[in-house]
């Protein structure tokens, strides 16, 4: 699975930076069309979600989309699935 | 039977199937014979904290498809203002009976009176339109509630039933008849806009539950239902529909009687005025005097006036300080005498003979 | 088959027009989560609200909505749920429509114990006008109507939710959403009213005055304020005090009294 911001949803309020243990989420640094600093993924391969949604059959974690006041953040599916993809740091 | 009583068996007649009220002197017997009648025959009956709680929770109620209906009398009736504005933007059918008693404020709680009927049409705000109904006998009580109830699932409007403490309180046999006839909402076509209006300008009433899914809003919305407060033409198609629906259909929606329309002097009346015009044109025979008897108050049938084409003064009696004569004297040229009368008593024979005197 | 979150969401309607680090979002995703979880259906849940900014929030839900007059939601509610009960009853309000306007409805519901659910969105604030104060503006805060801070005692809601008689009553903050979430699935599985305090930051109208401009600064205080209702009791017990400044979060009540309006299959 693939974890996305969906910029015509975000406005940039960063509380998705505060709430992700793994703080995938960090502060945007540029401006978008709708003049929003949305915030950038740092490897969001470590997601658990995106890991292990598959293995598991439901939502792991998914603090940041329950606390997103604009219901903002999604996973997507991701071609070709790769469980292996990413190198877990702890 | 009473006056109240035959409203509430009048609701119950037209299906009336929620009930949400308030104690109120003179309109406490609507709501005790509903409490009484209503859970044996697996309707709903509840008392509300308010008269604004029992406003909304009919208005709630309407929404799921319930034939739903108050009482009250002036105070609850100015607490129920808001919620009535809110039952015309979002088009929910439900009837409000009003026995109105003196005002205002507390008043003369347990004394009859016309003065609230400036209030039903114009009370809340913004610009709407509404039916009001007023019986002047204890049958008219029963048929009139049911005709409420068939207009307010015509038109999607709050009805009024405009009675007093005199007619309300008032005990007379009536004949209930078998069958008595009633009509439901036009329900909302599939691949229709909630509030998409039909050529009647009335939309199709999408009931809770069945899968349309729709906002409902007391905000000025689209057809869709969804707020849209900034665009001034959204607002005034709303609101002018909203007039018109009920306005363009004032003839059709109409209901007097009308006696000698060739005479000189013509009384017009609603509620208990109308039963001492009766009275006069039987006790006299020999005084020609015309009569006109509304039913239906609002919309106001002004066509009734020209009907009477050689009078010469149009005599209007009211229990309030002329509130219906202003109207009337605003649809025609002839001269109009408002004979108001406050203080809990209807208006007796003599003093409309003595207000006839000048004009014989 | 049971409907999923983003089928809950009326998608058109998105985005929606509460101001950046508006926690009203927050507390509509823990909701319709909530609501996945039970299994409701679409077609048989209603969403209520009345006037404010959380009040907008059935607008953006799939259900039927009924988006009512400034106080009356629980009103409407009791009308909706009294005629037909078979359908689930979600109230969304806000601390000024709840306490203040619809202070009456709001014991008379909980007194009634109508089985619905009812969601506070506490913003300590009139936030749809402007910032004024409210019922529940701490005191010393600041707002457009008490200038020089806030000076009234502020209602407990949840306290007062147990008080007059609700079957479900908690409060969480948009801080501890699982657990809000939670509560909230537990107020819809409970019988009987259910009142469930969401403590939601504003940080246009209250943050902006009182210091805690970024949504991030009033979550942060929400975090750090907040103390378990278990954790204060025991305090209490011990003798020791509770700190002036923190409000008590948990679950207050689960009970079961007699409850109008529950829907027998």
């Amino acid at each position: 699975m693939k974890l996305i911001i969906d910029e015509s949803r975000c406005k940039g309020c960063n509380l998705c930076t505060l709430v992700c243990p793994y703080n995938i989420f960090q502060e945007g640094s540029k401006l978008n069309e709708k003049g929003i600093v949305v915030p950038s993924l740092d490897r969001p391969g470590r997601c658990t979600n995106c890991r292990l949604q598959k293995l598991y059959q439901r939502r792991l974690c998914g603090v940041c989309q329950l606390i997103c006041p604009d219901q903002a953040i999604h996973w997507v599916e991701e071609e070709p699935y790769e469980p292996l993809g990413v190198v877990i740091e702890f | 039977m009473q006056g109240n009583i035959a409203c509430a068996e009048g609701a119950l007649a037209a299906g009336c199937n929620f009930f949400g009220g308030y104690p109120i002197t003179p309109s406490t017997e609507v709501a005790e014979h509903m409490a009484k009648k209503m859970p044996k025959m697996g309707r709903t009956f509840i008392q509300m904290e308010d008269e604004i709680a029992s406003i909304s929770s009919v208005i709630g109620a309407s929404w799921t498809g319930a034939k739903a209906m108050t009482a009250t009398s002036g105070p609850g009736f100015s607490l129920m203002m808001e919620n009535i504005g809110y039952a015309v933007m979002t088009e929910t059918p439900c009837v409000i009976v009003n026995i109105q008693r003196g005002g205002p404020s507390t008043g003369q709680p347990t004394m009859s009176a016309q003065g609230d009927m400036m209030q039903c049409r114009f009370g809340s705000h913004g610009d709407f339109s509404i039916i009001a109904l007023t019986p002047s006998t204890v049958q008219e009580m029963f048929e009139l509630t049911v005709r409420a109830f068939n207009l307010a699932e015509r038109f999607r409007c709050p009805v009024f039933l405009m009675s007093d403490e005199t007619i309300g309180h008032m005990r007379e046999r009536i004949v209930i008849p078998e069958i008595v006839e009633t009509k439901n909402r036009k329900p909302l076509e599939k691949g229709k806009l909630p509030f998409e209006a039909d050529s009647d300008l009335i939309p199709g009433f999408p009931v809770f539950g069945e899968g349309h899914r729709v906002h409902v809003t007391g905000l000025t919305h689209n057809a869709k239902g969804y707020p849209d407060t900034t665009n001034h033409k959204i607002h005034s198609d709303l609101v002018k529909r909203l007039v018109e629906k009920v306005e363009s259909k004032r003839h059709e929606i109409a209901d007097y009687d009308i006696l000698n329309n060739d005479a000189e002097i013509v009384f017009l009346t609603y509620g208990p005025a109308t039963r001492t015009v009766r009275q006069i044109i039987k006790d006299r025979p020999d005084l020609h005097i015309g009569h006109i008897n509304l039913r239906i108050v609002w919309p106001f049938p002004e066509e009734v006036l020209s009907e009477f084409k050689s009078a010469k003064v149009f005599i209007i009696p009211e229990m309030n300080l002329g509130q219906i004569s202003r109207e009337a004297a605003r649809h025609t040229n002839v001269p109009v005498l408002s004979l108001p009368k406050l203080g809990g008593e209807m208006h007796n024979p003599k003093e409309l003979l003595l207000a006839m005197e000048e004009y014989l | 088959m049971t409907p999923s979150l983003e089928e809950w969401y009326r998608q058109e309607r998105m985005p929606h027009i509460f101001c950046t680090g508006c926690g009203n979002g927050t507390v509509i995703n823990c909701t319709l989560n909530a609501v996945v979880e039970m299994g409701w259906e679409i077609d048989n849940t209603i969403f209520i609200s009345g006037i404010g900014c959380s009040s907008r929030a059935p607008g953006y839900v799939a259900t039927d909505s009924l988006h009512t007059t400034h106080g009356r939601a629980l009103a409407f509610a009791t009308g909706v749920k009294m005629a037909r009960p078979e359908f689930n009853v979600v109230v969304f309000t806000g601390d000024g429509d709840l306490s203040a306007i619809g202070g009456n409805h709001f014991i008379h519901a909980c007194r009634r114990n109508i089985d619905m659910t009812v969601i506070c969105m506490n913003n300590m604030i009139y936030g749809m006008t402007g910032g004024q104060g409210s019922p529940c503006t701490p005191v010393g805060a600041i707002s457009t109507t008490t200038p020089y801070g806030a000076g009234e005692p502020v209602f407990d809601l949840a306290e007062l939710a147990v008080a007059a008689g609700a079957n479900y009553s908690a409060r969480w903050t948009t801080y501890h959403v699982k657990e809000l979430t939670k509560a909230i699935k537990a107020g819809m599985e409970t019988p009987g009213l259910s009142f469930i305090e969401a403590m939601t930051q504003c940080p246009t109208s209250f943050g902006r005055k009182n210091r805690q401009r970024q949504p991030s600064d009033m979550i942060e205080h929400m975090k750090n304020h907040s103390i378990l209702l278990s954790k204060k009791k025991r305090l209490e017990e011990e003798g020791k005090s509770v700190p002036d400044d923190t409000f008590a979060v948990g679950e207050f009540a689960r009970r079961n009294r007699p409850a109008m309006g529950v829907y027998k299959k």
